[in-house]
């Protein structure tokens, strides 16, 4: 039969076809939602939020409430832009970028071209060790940074010279931009620089990888947190008659930065902060401090960085004599030495800091004296102490500044390691972090630091000299904490914090953060952020004075007036210690809580501070991401379904004809 | 990737099946009640095998023969079970012709008995294509697309689903090959069924080796039922041989 010749024919076309080929791969996906994971890479990216105050907004959120999704493309080939691109841009290219959205004209242009291009939905900015090292500076705030503030006319000073641009007013930070901008990490930087580079070269594109930006921003809450102040030796609140004069070291613990969660601000503010904290493990170690004639007290400021909101509450807080500062009086404190930038002190194995003063006074000339012996003390260290130029118009901005406009009267002094500008070039930048600073010009600042204190509180008698020399401050405490304050590793997770709080965190970040809830001065501790319960926790055990009996364990609140319960979080860890430490909300003097609402007061003449602050929220949003994957065109998903529809036609008419042709052939037979 | 590439990728993936149920299966009640028995039957076999071989997956194997061996075991159990089908239907074939006997009414005809085979396979293929691709589709109904590093010319799932689509008709004439064996009792035919099953499972899981390599061998293997279907038909074999060699220059045309 003609048929059986046919078949070992189609078998050996069929077996010639056929080439069998085994996988040495294995697929890693075993479901669905593995597939989908692969299909979607999530990026790490610190974005750009949005912040609101009183006359406006700052920062980047989505135009809508909508996801942005754009193609990625880099910078430099962005001039021939025919869709919405996201594009991938370095540092510096964000700055000439965001100047031209906001057409301010910048000293230093990458190209010549004016207009910013309408196609851009959306930045990515690389990051990169490379990236530090290249750039001169970077410095996103102002020249004068909260210079409404100032207690000196001469707004137009130039404190921040990383800040170029030829009209005077904010810096990139302080612009509202209607898209949204990422920091990427490390990992995702080279990530996307690949896909970015594949989307240059399949230029025909059905497909290309795109972004999806979820930066959508609401309704807002205002910026503050927690200050702690602590005493040394602690006050005894039985005791009514309190009248020993203060002098207060202050610090503060908040920065900011263009990228909300990269703000470490390593020189700016936090070299100061350590500074205060080994100062103060230094001290703790000396006795005899009911003995002296004045009262040292330590006060550690947040939301500096946002209109100095923890200095300006707590004068107020103290003017109300509220619960909170029981045990202070403003006319009490006699002066206030405030550590600011220390980090960049030191240079060829000199440490230089410099004191900027608040006029000429008795207060002020003992404690520059305390310095100079102090300094003189400690010859080995190799520790040098000026006077800053005459010619500065006043104080740096710091904290000191709230001081002097409610009492222009202050005895103040600033400690900065710069003298004219800032020494630090990435002031309030997510670039100043642990490399920017020196932890021998920390430990050095701390040295002089507690033993100025130590002389000024005893009132510069020589029969402690003895006791000066042996106030040192821990080497290794300061390196402890700098790992702990200023990196993800160990981060927050170290021994020193987790000896003390658990934290929420493994990275620290020192944005302010908002205030949830009501304030209070004894705030639910999950509304206070982790680097203010350790530091809480922190003076509290140093401050303490040690008990005749034992202590007594604890879990929240201690029954003696006197004592606080600290290491409160660790389970079976907390113990009562007599100290007095408390917090303090920080946050606007404009701003009241009442029923469940913020509500802005009216300023007050009293309040000049109060009428300058722009009053700082932030946005509150659902879920903020960043996605990438790839698309294909609209186009070729059309042709899929009509590719889908016309099979099916087909397969519909071929069946047709093959039942009719069927029935034919049977009719036959 | 979006609703309108979804709803093409499932079209393509089943969308001659449904052609097929509308114009054959849909209007026989028999056929409907075939096609789901022959559904439920091999997604059973599909349990049993995950049931057996649930102990020793994942399979973490860099060489290939545990692979070769889970498909040679997962394709010889359902040939098995197309057998045990076979019977189960020869029975049913008996009862259905003494019934008609009793009233009066004419026995089954060939054309009957070969649209009983397409339903079974077409049952066997819907389920098959249910499993392994449709379950794969809900991600593609997302803005997102997803390309195999082996294969970068095709979206996955534009694979899957042609992958589908050739093994729905695989199994449709599959069913209709091997039942027209077992009834004429015709060995080539019954050995048939089972070698180009357990090729075409072989070829998949060379996961995606060459795109194009990949699905020529798949329309070669419909071209080869296809053509012994025709062949059943008493087509001249000529006729069969010029249609064959036509495809075989499509198919490669359209690979490049």
């Amino acid at each position: 039969m003609k048929a059986m010749a046919v078949r070992p024919l189609l078998l050996f076309f069929f077996f010639a076809q056929v080439r069998l080929s085994f996988s040495g791969e294995l697929s890693s996906m075993e479901s669905i939602p593995d597939l989908q994971e692969s299909m979607y890479m999530v990026v790490d990216g610190y974005p750009c939020v949005r912040l609101l105050n009183r006359s406006g907004k700052i920062g980047c959120s989505n135009p809508g409430r909508e996801k942005v999704v754009a193609s990625i493309r880099r910078f430099r080939n962005a001039n021939d832009l025919t869709q919405s691109t996201a594009v991938l841009v370095s540092l510096d290219e964000l700055q000439d970028l965001l100047h031209r959205y906001r057409s301010i004209h910048i000293c230093f242009r990458i190209s010549n071209d004016v207009s910013f291009h309408k196609n851009i939905v959306g930045v990515l900015v690389e990051s990169g060790a490379e990236i530090r090292d290249k750039l001169k500076g970077f410095s996103p705030t102002q020249k004068f940074p909260q210079a409404e503030f100032a207690p000196y006319p001469s707004i137009n000073y130039e404190w921040n010279s990383m800040v170029c641009y030829q009209s005077i007013g904010s810096g990139i930070m302080l612009k509202a931009y209607d898209f949204p901008v990422f920091l990427l990490s490390e990992s995702s930087t080279s990530m996307l620089q690949e896909v970015a580079d594949k989307n240059e070269k399949v230029m025909n594109g059905y497909t290309t990888s795109v972004a999806e930006f979820d930066l959508v921003m609401q309704t807002c809450l205002p910026l503050g947190g927690y200050s702690v102040w602590s005493s040394l030796p602690p006050i005894n609140m039985s005791s009514s008659y309190q009248s020993k004069p203060i002098i207060l070291l202050v610090a503060s613990m908040d920065s900011a930065s263009f990228f909300r969660d990269k703000s470490l601000g390593a020189d700016s503010p936090i070299s100061g902060l350590l500074s205060l904290l080994a100062a103060v493990d230094a001290l703790s170690r000396v006795d005899g401090w009911n003995d002296l004639n004045k009262q040292l007290v330590f006060l550690v400021l947040t939301g500096e960085a946002w209109g100095y909101l923890g200095s300006r509450r707590f004068l107020h807080e103290l003017d109300m004599q509220s619960d909170g500062v029981s045990g202070l009086n403003s006319s009490l404190i006699e002066m206030v030495l405030e550590i600011g930038s220390v980090g960049k002190g030191s240079s060829q194995g000199v440490k230089t800091f410099f004191t900027h003063t608040t006029g000429v006074s008795s207060a002020v000339n003992d404690a520059l004296d305390a310095l100079k012996r102090a300094q003189d003390s400690l010859k080995s260290e190799n520790i040098e102490v000026l006077s800053s130029n005459s010619s500065n118009p006043g104080i740096p901005p710091s904290s000191l500044m709230a001081f002097l406009k409610k009492n222009s009267l202050t005895s103040g002094i600033v400690l900065e390691d710069f003298d004219t500008a800032f020494t630090n070039k990435f002031y309030h930048s997510h670039l100043d972090d642990m490399a920017n600073i020196n932890s021998s010009a920390v430990v050095a600042a701390a040295s002089l630091i507690a033993r100025s204190l130590y002389i000024l509180a005893s009132d510069n008698n020589d029969r402690h000299s003895s006791v000066l020399g042996a106030i040192n401050v821990n080497t290794s405490l300061v390196e402890e904490l700098m790992g702990c304050l200023l990196s993800c590793k160990p981060g927050l997770s170290c021994e020193m914090v987790k000896n003390y709080i658990a934290p929420a965190n493994v990275c620290p970040s020192h944005y302010v953060g908002v205030v949830i809830g009501e304030p209070s001065f004894k705030p639910y501790l999950g509304y206070v952020d982790d680097v203010s319960r350790f530091v809480w926790n922190f003076l509290a055990d140093r401050t303490s004075t040690p008990k005749e009996n034992a202590s007594s364990r604890c879990s929240k609140d201690c029954t003696n007036e006197d004592e606080v319960c600290i290491r409160a979080e660790i389970n079976g860890k907390g113990v009562c210690v007599i100290s007095t430490t408390r917090y303090v909300p920080a946050y606007s003097t404009r701003l009241m809580f009442e029923s469940g609402t913020w509500n802005v007061l009216p300023p007050n003449s009293s309040d000049s501070m109060g009428s300058v602050d722009p009053v700082w929220t932030e946005s509150n949003w659902n879920t903020i991401g960043l996605r990438v994957y790839t698309i294909q065109n609209g186009a070729y998903d059309h042709l899929i379904l009509i590719g889908g529809i016309t099979v099916t036609i087909l397969a519909y008419f071929m069946i047709a004809l093959a039942r009719s042709f069927i029935t034919k052939a049977l009719k036959r037979d | 990737m979006t609703v309108a590439a979804g709803i093409g990728y499932a079209l393509i993936a089943l969308g001659p099946s449904l052609s097929l149920f509308v114009a054959v299966i849909s209007k026989k009640p028999f056929l409907i009640l075939t096609v789901l028995s022959s559904t439920l039957l091999w997604l059973i076999s599909l349990i049993v095998l995950s049931g057996i071989w649930r102990a020793f997956l994942p399979l973490k194997s860099t060489t290939w023969w545990p692979f070769a061996l889970l498909i040679i075991s997962s394709v010889g159990f359902q040939e098995g079970l197309r057998v045990l089908f076979w019977k189960v239907y020869k029975r049913l074939e008996d009862t259905l012709d003494a019934f008609a006997d009793r009233v009066g009414k004419p026995r089954l005809f060939l054309t009957d008995k070969m649209q009983i085979a397409l339903a079974g396979g077409l049952g066997h293929g819907v389920a098959h294509a249910v499993f392994f691709c449709l379950s794969l589709l809900t991600p593609a109904f997302g803005p997102a697309t997803f390309y195999v590093d082996r294969c970068p010319q095709m979206p996955f799932f534009l694979i899957s689903a042609i992958i589908a689509l050739a093994f729905v008709t695989i199994h449709t004439f599959s069913m209709v090959i091997a039942f027209n064996g077992y009834a004429e009792g015709n060995t080539t035919d019954q050995y048939f069924v089972p070698v180009v099953h357990l090729v075409a499972g072989m070829v998949v899981k060379s996961a995606f080796a060459r795109c194009f390599c990949l699905l020529s061998q798949k329309f070669s293997l419909l071209r080869i039922l296809f053509l012994i279907v025709l062949k059943n038909c008493q087509l001249s074999p000529e006729t069969a041989l010029v249609v064959f060699v036509w495809l075989n220059v499509l198919c490669h045309a359209c690979s490049f």
